[in-house]
């Protein structure tokens, strides 16, 4: 019995492991790299992190794409610079005739008028479709009447779905929308008042009393607003004029709009993709009014609905891609330049363990490390510095690591905030040594930051400095505060994420020792981060941000009135009036000039931040691979690549 | 036997269930918006819009609805990662748990059981407690501890294995290894304790007294009642195994579907938590039934009282 226990044991192992090694096998590609989490998500609209990007813009193309050298914006699918109208506000882009998908098809003006139209789409809208909204004429307008559409829509539905309504409910469901959709049914309902109780029931008894088929009713809503959507987005400022021209229309003069194009958000999108779009019936779109795909439709090996698979028009195509396992990208036949590019083949490879795929490029199985965010960063630095490991190098990214100080919030967690007084932000700013935590605490070789946007970074842009470290200073602003007496000072909450621990520890020590304050340390999960901060939930909160575009308004834009990453709170309408006045300006060095003098107001006035650092980022290149070159965005096209093994 | 696999089958059915409603009463509870998956908000009108779509704005009806596709084995949606279903997620990533498991498990119990047998047989020598250590060493190391250890050895030092990545024979090697480690251990302390019970007892005795010879008995006659407890152990053990550990998937960037258990709790991607824990609680009822049916082959004392 136990004796053919064991003899099966054996057999089914010998079995499992012969299975597994039968498997066909892909030979090895020319380039192999490192992505440690994976790809997110492989949708242009969608993506918001940098390896994302990094695969998107390999695979496709741009009207622009960025010189890996200098970043400076340089023709892609567009052969020739933009045409741009006298007062800056219209852009004419003509497309190269020879632009090709990864199916052999002719890349037109539709396609990229198709890709930003579906990116700003509530349903597909991400992180980044604020690009296209705050900058082309009209999207801002469409996307606000079409969440009009989706509010009212998502309530009919709702209501034909039979909820069962309570007060709450039906409050949450009574927008102003669904009001006038009412309104054309003989249906007149009261708009809710707020979250009050009564007027909630009120409209909750309306609703229910009312003699409407809901089902009839939101069928008639979802095709009126369906059969309008084109009409709407005549509104919009993307002109398609032909086949090979592309005019765009924004909203205010824009210098760096051609840096801007080269973002995923703004590439092309092939045909096919619309065979994927859900419908309701032969209505385009959800029961809600969004627009979604089915989320398939980026891999290569998809084919419901007669469809060819992800078609890109890129140097190279997806070839395969195993999810959290690898991606393989193979140059497209088609492309242009596909005849002169000699890295034929790369391998995308998901090692969760950073330390693992160090060790994995060590021994030689991995050519390529784009990130290489370990915990001993620091010998990573040293390594690289010190000239005895050629290979890894120091990548000085544009990006900014700051505090984030409640401007808003009278108390947080049941104490009072002390730092809606300009005075305390600065004591607490002034006290700080940064270079103490770039050198002695956090030794990656990051650059200690003098203002929020970086310098040398922005053509044409000089930063202003910020105040300077002085604890004298920062005694006696606390002091003029009102909290001169230890006794009196409060007690104040900084939060983190657990990789900020070295960071915080050093903050925390700095400011209990030159201003006697108690501060309590809260590390928190991101998610849970994320919520306190969208709730104001804290006094002193951690802060980074990467630039999406070269030009200082992506820091600056962060800290208007309710901007959405506007974490501090800060409100100041002489700040937004400058940031506004700078976009209407023609004059480029004027411009340059208002939006210097708005960062003056945010790191010597009014410190709602505070800039401590602008990140350096190590990557590692064998020496056997050429043409990466290590620059502020870890941009790495592959096509200019050479590997000699 | 029929009935007593139908109420197993049914009690299994309830714990499921069970597990399933607490899960659920947790993601619901814990902080966190699944809809926000990248730096910058999620348009207000537009997360209603999506909340109403995928059941979330209705805790009720999401519980029912998540439930009603899980019967038909759908899991729905994933936020996180976009691009790929949970079914998707969970269906490429259970199998190489599953082979990685089916393999350490197997090698668990062939190299366990031997060497349990053999420090039993030895008692208080030197090789009883060569085992004895070795089986504390496999216990109380950690799997991060063994399996970087094996990588520094097998990997960069000798350069004899690949690190990382997955797709050949020579990327299960350290894998299954350190996750057979602590199991064999553990088989192994319950087959020589099992085994030291056994061997005094009387029917074990009247074997050798009738002449046969000490392998005869060892295994042949006392083995069976000896691994009893193992049997017990290896249902949940198998489980375990089956589902995947973080820590291995970590270390050798195994695409398992442990991590994905850890990943979308920390994404509150409620569909594919839900979904990983429904599959794990019904693999774990299984392998433990599976265990109890073993039983009744081994010891036809359990048999008859069913």
């Amino acid at each position: 019995m136990i004796r053919y226990f064991l003899i099966t044991c054996t057999a089914v192992w010998l079995v499992a492991v012969l299975a597994f090694t039968c498997r066909p096998s892909e030979p090895p590609a020319d380039l192999r790299y490192v992505n440690p989490s994976g790809i997110h998500t492989l949708d242009p609209a969608r993506m918001s992190w940098t390896q994302d990007f990094r695969v998107a813009l390999n695979i496709w193309e741009g009207l622009t794409t960025w010189d890996p050298n200098t970043l400076a914006p340089l023709p892609a699918a567009s052969d020739q610079p933009p045409q741009v109208s006298a007062d800056g506000s219209i852009y004419s882009f003509a497309l190269r005739r020879n632009g090709r998908w990864s199916n052999g098809d002719p890349v037109t003006a539709v396609d990229f008028a198709r890709g930003w139209r579906r990116a700003i789409e509530p349903g597909t809208a991400a992180d980044y479709a604020f690009l296209i909204t705050d900058h082309i004429r009209g999207a801002a307008e469409y996307v606000a009447r079409r969440h009009q559409a989706v509010t009212a829509l998502t309530a009919l539905k709702r209501l034909a779905d039979g909820w069962d309504l309570t007060p709450q409910r039906a409050c949450d469901l009574t927008t102003s929308s669904l009001l006038l959709l009412l309104q054309t049914m003989g249906v007149h309902c009261p708009a809710a008042n707020g979250d009050d109780e009564g007027s909630c029931r009120s409209v909750q008894e309306c609703l229910t009393a009312a003699e409407v088929d809901w089902r009839a009713l939101h069928e008639r809503a979802l095709r009126d607003h369906a059969a309008s959507l084109d009409s709407m987005f005549a509104g919009v400022g993307i002109e398609v004029r032909g086949d090979w021209e592309l005019v765009i229309h924004l909203t205010q003069p824009c210098p760096y709009l051609p840096d801007l194009l080269a973002l995923p958000v703004f590439l092309p999108l092939h045909e096919s993709i619309e065979r994927l779009r859900v419908r309701e019936g032969d209505v385009p779109l959800s029961p809600e009014g969004l627009v979604i795909y089915d989320p398939q439709w980026t891999k290569p090996d998809y084919h419901r609905a007669d469809y060819p698979g992800l078609t890109t028009n890129g140097p190279y195509r997806l070839d395969s891609w195993v999810f959290k396992q690898r991606a393989r990208m193979v140059v497209n036949a088609y492309h242009r330049g596909a005849g002169e590019i000699s890295c034929r083949a790369v391998d995308m490879l998901v090692m969760e363990n950073v330390s693992a795929a160090l060790m994995a490029y060590e021994a030689g199985d991995v050519d390529f490390l784009p990130a290489m965010d370990v915990p001993y960063d620091h010998e990573i630095a040293r390594l690289a510095q010190s000239g005895r490991r050629l290979d890894f190098h120091l990548c000085q990214v544009s990006a900014t690591y700051f505090l984030n100080f409640n401007c808003v919030s009278d108390t947080v967690r049941g104490r009072i905030n002390p730092f809606r007084d300009a005075r305390v932000r600065k004591a607490f700013a002034r006290s700080i040594d940064k270079r103490a935590i770039v050198e002695q605490v956090l030794r990656r070789g990051d650059r200690v930051a003098e203002s929020f946007v970086p310098a040398d970074v922005m053509p044409g842009y000089d930063p202003p400095n910020g105040l300077s470290s002085d604890a004298a200073e920062a005694r006696r602003l606390l002091a003029d505060a009102g909290y001169s007496d230890g006794s009196v000072t409060p007690t104040v909450d900084f939060l983190y994420l657990p990789a900020d621990e070295r960071v915080a520890q050093a903050l925390a020590r700095r400011w209990r020792e030159t201003l006697g304050v108690r501060v309590e340390l809260r590390s928190m999960e991101s998610k849970t981060f994320a919520e306190d901060i969208a709730d104001h939930r804290f006094m002193i909160a951690r802060g980074n941000w990467y630039a999406d575009y070269n030009d200082p308004t992506t820091y600056l834009n962060c800290l208007t009135t309710g901007n959405g990453n506007n974490d501090s709170g800060y409100a100041n309408p002489e700040f937004d009036r400058l940031l506004m006045e700078a976009n209407a300006a023609a004059n480029p060095s004027t411009r340059m000039a208002l939006l210097a003098k708005a960062e003056r107001m945010i790191v010597q006035d009014d410190v709602p931040i505070w800039p401590l650092l602008h990140y350096a980022l190590p990557v590692a290149i064998k020496p056997h691979v050429q043409g990466l070159h290590p620059n502020a965005r870890l941009w790495f096209p592959f096509r200019h690549v050479t590997v000699r093994r | 036997m029929i009935r007593w696999l139908i109420r197993r089958l049914w009690l299994g059915l309830v714990t499921v269930f069970c597990v399933y409603t607490l899960t659920f009463l947790m993601v619901i509870a814990v902080p966190g918006n699944p809809f926000q998956q990248g730096q910058h908000r999620v348009a207000a009108e537009t997360e209603m819009a999506l909340r109403a779509r995928y059941h979330m704005d209705d805790n009720w009806l999401y519980y029912w609805e998540f439930l009603r596709g899980a019967a038909r084995l759908d899991f729905g949606p994933t936020f996180m990662y976009a691009d790929w279903t949970c079914n998707q997620i969970i269906g490429s990533a259970l199998p190489v748990s599953v082979l990685i498991g089916i393999l350490a498990m197997l090698t668990a119990v062939m190299i366990g059981v031997p060497l349990g047998v053999w420090a039993a047989q030895h008692k208080n020598t030197w090789i009883d407690i060569s085992c004895l250590a070795l089986v504390l060493v496999g216990i109380s190391l950690p799997t991060f501890v063994t399996g970087t250890s094996l990588i520094v050895l097998f990997c960069v030092s000798w350069k004899l294995l690949p690190i990382g990545g997955w797709g050949g024979v020579s990327h299960l090697v350290l894998p299954v290894i350190t996750l057979a480690l602590p199991f064999t251990a553990y088989i192994a302390r319950l087959t020589r304790s099992g085994m030291f019970d056994v061997l005094s007892q009387d029917f074990v005795r009247t074997a050798f007294a009738k002449g046969l010879a000490p392998r005869r008995v060892v295994w042949h006659h006392a083995l069976k009642p000896a691994l009893l407890p193992v049997v017990g152990y290896l249902g949940p053990a198998t489980a375990q195994a089956l589902t995947g550990s973080f820590v291995v998937e970590k270390v050798f960037g195994v695409p398992g579907i442990g991590q994905h258990f850890v990943n979308a709790a920390l994404n509150r991607d409620a569909g594919l938590m839900l979904g990983a824990v429904l599959v794990f609680s019904t693999l774990l009822v299984l392998f433990n039934m599976l265990a109890d049916a073993a039983y009744t082959l081994i010891d036809p004392r359990i048999r008859q009282a069913l």
